[in-house]
């Protein structure tokens, strides 16, 4: 018997929020409900907070040079960020799943530096990075949470830059992928990769062959199991182990 | 399921009625010409990201015959030029160039057929050619678990054809019998000794092929039972890996060849099914195991392997155990089936050419594929090559409950299962032994297609299931 994993193309998208509650993918609401302030509250503020999109996959968000105003924050969908080096090569900088912070890279120059790009569909929650600055630094809480998205942000971009072989990178992509996908609700070891193997190959800098061989070999040693784009992970901890030293805590 | 299924005459006479025979679902009617080349062009760059893109099946159609077989319902076209061959390969290596092109490098190529018409139609020098530029677009998978295969037809073989074949790389092949009774050779026109079969039989075994198939027609005019037994027993004696046996569908108003075939010549429905029960017996006899529809196989054959590993499948190459490739069709009146999509080439000669000597993808008509269709052809799919649908594992991969999303069709089973061909129950459903003869009635159930109009009548394009 055949005995695939799901094919149906699900999309996850966070409970939507409304006019009294906060999407439970916030970026925020913790920050915000831990100093006291609910979301009526945050009205009463006019720290506005508004839903764009859906964006089609291909769709741009915003391109290298565009002035910077809002920082958003992921409700549905991927999305990557890029930029274009000097050959005309795309360079990819990241992978951001639903909860998670983009334009945050913009803050220090007023332009964004990349571009962003739907990777299926896409809904945003974007607010004014100036009226969250202020609202920052009255909710103590709120300013944390922001210097934290600041250095993950970072954090992220340094993960890779060891040397590391293949299968560190492939089990460290998949690892991260997992954690941050659970950490917002979603569940830990059964998703979809909204991105290419290509786009895969280039943020981990491998060769997009190689990116499938190691899949390949990850499913014939029982550590994922793959049907065409849904990805589930059979063992965890053998993926942890691979990992470790590229997701050293 | 192994052995070969009980013959039941009152039951088949019953449900002898025209239907689809589920080379492709939906079926090729359902294709639309909104299809066009960007959306090929979309569905291929989607199957190239996957994260372990999927491995490559090749069909290549050579629509060539020296001589019209009247029983052919195939797309061909009759000529004894044989400079025709080679003005199709120019344009074909063509096609395969643009289209090679498309797929990413490290997709393996592991099953190519040729099919017709009359593929040793051309002769070996085209071939070369056509393989040469296959190996320049393609990655051609060199394993001995390679598929390569090509129909022959042996009346057009000439001494040191095979060897070439084998020095290609192919390593199967698919031989047309129909019958070796010469009454009924002469009413089809197609002459052909056993001696010239049995020939090409030993060449391809000599270089080594893996698998041999033959293809048996029953109900033929002038078909008797001694006759067909006759037949049966020379093709048995060579135990090819591989027979089908296909029922002969008159279609006069369809197919014009057929139109050569007096109908007072055809044997009798039941005449008809007396030589399928020979055919069956015969096989079953000789250890040959049932795969499904018309085919039937030795159990160490790969077909019947993956019958029985369950991983088994049903593409326009009839059935194949290359689970989970994508299918890409090349040729006139070729069929893709590129992800969660079917396309298809012309149909006509100059419509195809036409595409191509603008530096167009000959893409003529196709589908894309909707939730509702990739359910429909897995259920479709398990019935068809394992004569069951486990029904939490098709819950499980399309996200549905079963029985709500399948009320009406459940419900067209039901006289089915009345009449034992098939068993329903909460976790499977199953073909009884009198009902794997009858899979596409039972596969019917499922077609959404079939069941749109008001009327429950089946358009005449289809051929009859027996």
């Amino acid at each position: 018997m055949k005995d695939a994993i799901s094919r149906r193309a699900h999309n996850p998208i966070a409970d939507d929020g409304d006019e009294l509650h906060f999407c439970s993918t916030c970026a925020f609401s913790a920050a915000c409900l831990e100093s006291g302030y609910g979301k009526s509250q945050l009205r009463e503020l006019h720290v506005l907070v508004e839903h764009v999109g859906p964006f089609e996959e291909g769709e741009h968000l915003f391109r290298e040079g565009n002035p910077f105003n809002a920082i958003a924050a992921v409700r549905a969908g991927t999305v990557k960020t890029y930029v274009t080096d000097t050959e005309g090569r795309e360079q990819v900088q990241g992978f951001f799943l639903p909860g998670e912070v983009i334009g945050l890279n913009a803050i220090s120059q007023a332009r964004y530096p990349c571009n962003a790009v739907a990777l299926d569909s896409v809904e945003l929650c974007r607010f004014s990075f100036t009226n969250i600055s202020a609202l920052a630094t009255r909710m103590p809480g709120l300013q944390l949470q922001l210097f934290r998205l600041l250095s993950l942000d970072i954090g992220k971009a340094t993960l890779l830059a060891g040397n590391y072989s293949a299968d560190e990178r492939m089990a460290a992509f998949l690892v991260s992928l997992s954690r941050r996908y659970v950490r917002h609700g979603f569940p830990a070891n059964r998703f979809r990769l909204s991105m290419s193997r290509t786009d895969i190959a280039n943020y981990l800098r491998l060769a997009s062959e190689t990116v499938s061989r190691v899949f390949r070999r990850f499913q014939d040693e029982g550590l994922i199991r793959v049907e065409r784009r849904d990805l589930e992970l059979l063992d965890p901890p053998a993926l942890q182990m691979l990992a470790r030293n590229v997701l050293r805590k | 399921m192994d052995p070969i299924p009980p013959f039941d005459a009152e039951l088949l006479r019953r449900y002898d009625r025209p239907g689809p025979r589920y080379t492709s679902y939906p079926t090729a009617p359902q294709f639309t010409a909104d299809f066009d080349e960007a959306l090929l062009r979309d569905y291929i760059g989607r199957s190239n990201a996957d994260p372990i893109p999927r491995q490559l099946s090749l069909y290549l159609h050579i629509p060539y015959c020296f001589s019209p077989c009247f029983y052919c319902g195939c797309n061909r076209i009759i000529t004894r030029d044989p400079s025709r061959g080679r003005t199709y390969v120019e344009r074909l290596v063509r096609e395969v160039a643009a289209m090679g092109g498309l797929f990413d490098r490290d997709r393996d190529v592991v099953q190519l057929h040729l099919g017709g018409g009359t593929p040793n139609f051309l002769r070996p020098p085209e071939l070369r050619e056509l393989m040469d530029s296959l190996r320049r677009h393609f990655c051609l998978n060199t394993a001995g678990e390679r598929d390569f295969s090509m129909e022959l037809d042996p009346r057009f073989i000439e001494a040191g054809d095979v060897a070439a074949y084998a020095e290609f790389g192919f390593n199967r092949a698919s031989l047309g019998v129909q019958d070796f009774d010469v009454e009924v050779q002469r009413a089809v026109n197609r002459i052909q000794s056993v001696e010239q079969t049995l020939r090409v039989i030993d060449d391809c075994r000599d270089q080594g092929f893996r698998s041999i198939n033959v293809d048996l027609i029953y109900g033929l005019p002038k078909q008797s039972a001694a006759g067909f037994s006759r037949t049966l027993d020379q093709v048995l004696a060579v135990r090819p890996d591989r027979l089908a046996v296909y029922g002969y569908a008159h279609l006069p108003a369809m197919f014009k060849a057929q139109g050569q075939i007096e109908a007072q010549d055809l044997p009798s429905a039941e005449a008809k099914l007396g030589l399928l029960q020979l055919a069956i017996e015969k096989l079953s006899a000789a250890g040959y195991q049932y795969i499904g529809m018309d085919h039937f196989a030795l159990p160490e054959d790969d077909l019947a392997r993956a019958q029985q590993a369950g991983n088994l499948q049903r593409n326009f190459m009839g059935y194949t155990n290359h689970a989970d490739c994508d299918l890409v069709g090349l040729g006139v009146s070729a069929i893709s089936h590129i992800g969660d999509s079917f396309s298809q080439n012309p149909r006509d000669l100059p419509g195809w050419q036409a595409a191509l000597d603008q530096g167009r993808l000959p893409v003529w008509r196709g589908r894309r594929l909707a939730a509702d269709d990739l359910l429909r052809e897995d259920v479709i799919q398990q019935l068809m090559c394992l004569g069951t649908v486990h029904i939490a594992a098709i819950e499980r991969r399309h996200d549905i409950d079963f029985q709500d999303y399948f009320q009406d069709d459940l419900q067209r089973l039901l006289p089915l299962v009345a009449d034992g061909l098939v068993t329903v129950d909460a976790q499977r459903i199953t073909a009884t032994s009198r009902g794997r003869l009858l899979l596409r009635i039972i596969a019917m159930c499922f077609d959404r297609y079939l069941h749109q109009s008001s009327t429950d009548a089946i358009p005449p394009r289809f051929s009859r299931v027996i």
